[in-house]
């Protein structure tokens, strides 16, 4: 048996859409940086991700969410400039309360951050990187994309963390955002940022102390598809050892996440004894070099997440991005309060419903009286299942939203809203939800639909995050 | 106990009007009422009143009734504010018909009002979703046309009803309202048109769905012996029924009907000593033209899936076995939501007096049918013609 601490598991979540560098071509008549970018729908965020992630980690193991005691995030798009975002994400992922829960933000090398934390804990840990960093269309916008990895560590793991090394210099101004800002910066000073960048991450990882010799994947910071190449001539990794850690070409320059992303794909599939190195990096400047060992081989499913994507127009991925189309609404959201909400989180999250324990209904929501004997009873708790049948369906067109929804309409487009029934106990449960991802005319009833936990709606400057459903 | 008798009925125009108030549309539905009245009417009769509004806009969200009540020099009755969404003056009636029966009040008005176009498209589609279950529903983003699609979606898939079954609603509703001066779409349209218009929530097009609405309507209600001394072809509010459901369509047994109806119109048919078979005609709740359709079955005009085959066959024409809606319904005629419930009244009333504009064959039993929300309240009430001479 293998009782060495490692990663025992792995998720790797992108959004559903890809726009492609000849839209960005035909949109700017210059050539695009990447060949393609992932972009985040309107309803998801760098919180949403690192939960789809997680829960995608969480699903490949057997690991029971009540027993994870750490979970690190790290990204450099938190949804809010001051707030902890983690509490939600245990919460979603039906964590315990007691769970130690770390944030790395502000800037690129938050990946590196976390992986070192979940490794260093006790116990199961999660290290999730999530990003959708923003930028001016003109410019850092063309090659910005998003997506999140995360990496659940315990004893007895696949890949081991054999070293790591950190080099710093005062060198800012490569990448920054300023306070109030949403989008990226760079100044462009080409041979300052380069020299940076190559410097810092390969003498990182020189200093690790593995046989370079052994390694035969790398991902190293790749903010543009050049930059692990330029990294790579200071080190003895050959193009095809970089080429399997780079995916800035398939996702784009996702922060924080690209090089943690590009690290599953170089350890997916890679033969017991191998090491991997990943070269971390953030503007200011810092870099972390980390290695693995791999044990026995993991299967991350980097290929198919970035396969399963659906290309998408300029403007489209311009309104999806928040970059046109933002909108106040006169009269706000529905008065649903705050503390009302969060009562109910865990079914929002969780599909938490009541089974009566006098004709064994099941009631969703699980309050007042039983749905079928009326009687007022305390309803034993159960978990729906997050994958259903849609019973009834309409699709919401351009201007017919409810206010609360009515930038989400303008960023993503007419939804569709069902009634989804599913099993529970010796009988069903019946949810309203929103549907997303999917093309909201070619939707039926009859369709199958699996739960993923969005961005709901903002009220007051508090976004509210629930589970909508997509297509199985 | 005394039964309880309609002696007026009668409404304001339906229709846009942002610079009216709920006061003064209110003025023109007492003052048709009053009108309607064979006597010479005193309004010191009135001991009582009931008001139904939701309250959109939140305008007077407190006390609206009374300052209603005030307004037309009702001054110092007690006046009750109901609110059920789009059944409120459905219930404001029935408090009314409850009133009198008890003997409490001799003569009660019941009535409703909304205005509802004067407010900018942000503060309406805010409003226009308050009737529906709010914590789950509305969150998922869904709109009460939404809901009433929702429920046509599974109708279409169980009964494979088409497109066209839903359309007919349209086009006999709007030839019935284009025949009424008070409509606020007063014109016919054909079953092209009805089919083509725009989706509003798929599979519900712009024609299967009423307008927003401003209006008021206020109906007399009075005893026995008031209605003797007052007039001369009272109508008895034979039936009164109501019940509740689930607000949220998801949290009910079934998407394909409202139960809630059902269960109203056992009640009233029970109390009236009659059958669906008995009924000269019906004003139905066809806010959705799928409403229409699952009232057909709710009420028992027929089985379950039958709807379309009954408005296919022209049986709910004017001209049929069981006309419904000759008034327009809310499809053509409006749907003020407060106002809608006692504004069914009104085409009932006149139905019995042989006064409507489109005229059933000397009816003697009609129906009313007044759904809150999508089916979160309900009521029916049976009206049947006491010809002169007979109380």
């Amino acid at each position: 048996m293998n009782y060495a601490r490692g990663i025992v598991a792995t998720g790797v979540y992108l959004p559903q859409s890809r726009l492609n560098g000849d839209e960005i071509e035909a949109a700017w008549g210059t050539s695009a940086p990447v060949s393609q970018i992932a972009v985040p729908a309107a309803d998801e965020d760098a919180l949403t991700m690192a939960i789809a992630a997680a829960r995608n980690a969480l699903d490949d193991s057997k690991i029971d969410p009540r027993d994870i005691n750490h979970l690190a995030i790290g990204t450099t798009t938190p949804p809010l400039e001051e707030e902890e975002f983690a509490p939600r994400a245990a919460s979603a992922l039906g964590l315990n309360t007691d769970c130690e829960l770390e944030a790395a933000t502000q800037s690129t090398v938050a990946g590196a951050n976390v992986l070192l934390s979940a490794a260093a804990a006790s116990g199961p840990a999660l290290a999730v990187v999530s990003d959708a960093p923003k930028g001016d269309p003109a410019e850092v916008g063309q090659r910005v994309g998003a997506g999140a990895a995360a990496f659940l560590f315990d004893e007895g793991g696949a890949v081991i963390l054999a070293d790591s090394a950190t080099r710093s210099r005062d060198a800012p101004g490569l990448r920054f955002r300023e306070r109030g800002s949403e989008t990226v910066e760079e100044l462009d000073i080409t041979t300052y940022e380069r020299e940076t960048i190559r410097d810092l991450v390969s003498t990182a990882a020189e200093a690790l102390d593995i046989d370079h010799e052994a390694v035969d994947g790398a991902s190293l910071y790749q903010p543009t598809p050049d930059i692990p190449h330029r990294i790579a001539r200071a080190l003895p990794y050959d193009a095809e050892t970089v080429e399997r850690g780079t995916l800035v070409n398939d996702v784009g320059d996702a922060g924080a996440a690209t090089t943690a992303i590009g690290l599953l794909a170089a350890l997916d599939e890679s033969d017991p004894s191998s090491v991997t190195v990943a070269g971390f990096f953030g503007s200011g400047a810092t870099a972390v070099a980390l290695a693995f060992e791999t044990r026995t081989a993991i299967d991350a499913s980097v290929s198919e997440a970035i396969d399963g994507g659906v290309s998408i127009p300029y403007a489209a991925a311009l309104r999806e991005r928040g970059q046109i189309g933002e909108t106040e609404v006169a009269g706000g959201g529905a008065h649903v309060s705050l503390p009302s909400w969060q009562r109910t989180i865990q079914q929002r999250y969780r599909l938490e419903a009541g089974q009566c324990p006098n004709c064994e209904a099941v009631a969703f929501p699980p309050e007042g009286a039983c749905p079928d004997c009326h009687k007022r009873v305390e309803f034993d708790k159960i978990e729906l299942p997050r994958s259903g049948e849609i019973v009834a369906v309409t699709v919401i067109g351009q201007g017919g939203a409810p206010p609360e929804f009515v930038e989400l309409q303008r960023r993503d487009g007419p939804f569709a809203v069902a009634i989804v029934e599913v099993t529970a106990g010796d009988g069903t449960a019946r949810f309203p939800v929103q549907l997303t991802d999917c093309e909201p005319d070619e939707v039926s009833v009859g369709d199958r639909v699996v739960g993923r936990v969005r961005r709901i709606y903002s009220v007051e400057g508090v976004t509210r995050y629930g589970l909508k459903f997509v297509p199985e | 106990m005394t039964d309880a008798y309609i002696i007026g009925a009668g409404q304001s125009d339906f229709g846009s009007f942002p610079s009216e108030s709920y006061r003064s549309l209110f003025d023109d539905a007492f003052d048709e009422a009053i009108e309607s009245v064979d006597s010479d009417f005193d309004t010191d009769r009135i001991d009582e009143a009931f008001l139904g509004t939701l309250g959109v806009g939140g305008r007077q969200l407190g006390l609206s009734g009374p300052a209603v009540t005030e307004h037309l020099g009702l001054h110092g009755i007690p006046t009750t504010r109901v609110e059920n969404a789009c059944a409120a003056s459905g219930y404001a009636l029935r408090q009314a018909v409850m009133a009198v029966r008890s003997g409490m009040v001799d003569v009660a008005l019941a009535g409703g009002y909304e205005v509802m176009t004067d407010m900018s498209g942000d503060h309406t589609k805010w409003w226009l979703g308050v009737s529906g279950e709010t914590e789950w529903e509305r969150l998922s983003g869904t709109t009460f046309a939404g809901v009433y699609a929702q429920m046509a979606s599974a109708y279409m898939r169980e009964y494979e009803a088409t497109k066209e079954d839903i359309s007919r609603v349209a086009v006999k509703n709007h030839a019935n309202g284009a025949q009424n001066p008070h409509a606020q779409l007063g014109f016919e349209c054909s079953l092209e048109d009805a089919m083509n218009a725009p989706d509003v929530a798929a599979p519900l097009n712009l024609y299967h769905c009423c307008p927003t609405t401003d209006g008021a309507s206020a109906v007399l209600v009075a005893s026995e012996d008031a209605a003797r001394e007052l007039s001369d072809a009272p109508v008895r509010v034979a039936g009164a029924g109501a019940a509740s459901g689930r607000v949220g369509l998801f949290q009910r047994d079934s998407l394909t009907s409202i139960p809630a109806s059902e269960t109203a119109a056992e009640r009233a048919y029970d109390e009236a000593g009659i059958r669906p078979d008995d009924l000269d005609f019906a004003e139905v709740h066809d806010c959705f033209a799928i409403a229409e359709l699952a009232a057909y079955e709710d009420l028992g005009f027929c089985d379950r899936g039958e709807a379309p085959r009954l408005l296919r066959e022209g049986v709910t024409d004017p001209d049929g076995k069981l006309p419904v809606n000759t008034s327009g319904g809310l499809k053509s005629k409006g749907h003020p939501i407060g106002a809608t419930g006692t504004g069914q009244v009104v085409e009932a009333f006149s139905q019995l007096r042989g006064n409507a504009h489109v005229q059933v064959d000397d009816p003697k039993v009609g129906l009313t049918h007044n759904v809150g929300g999508s089916g979160g309240g309900v009521t029916v009430h049976v009206f049947e013609r006491i010809d002169g001479g007979e109380l």
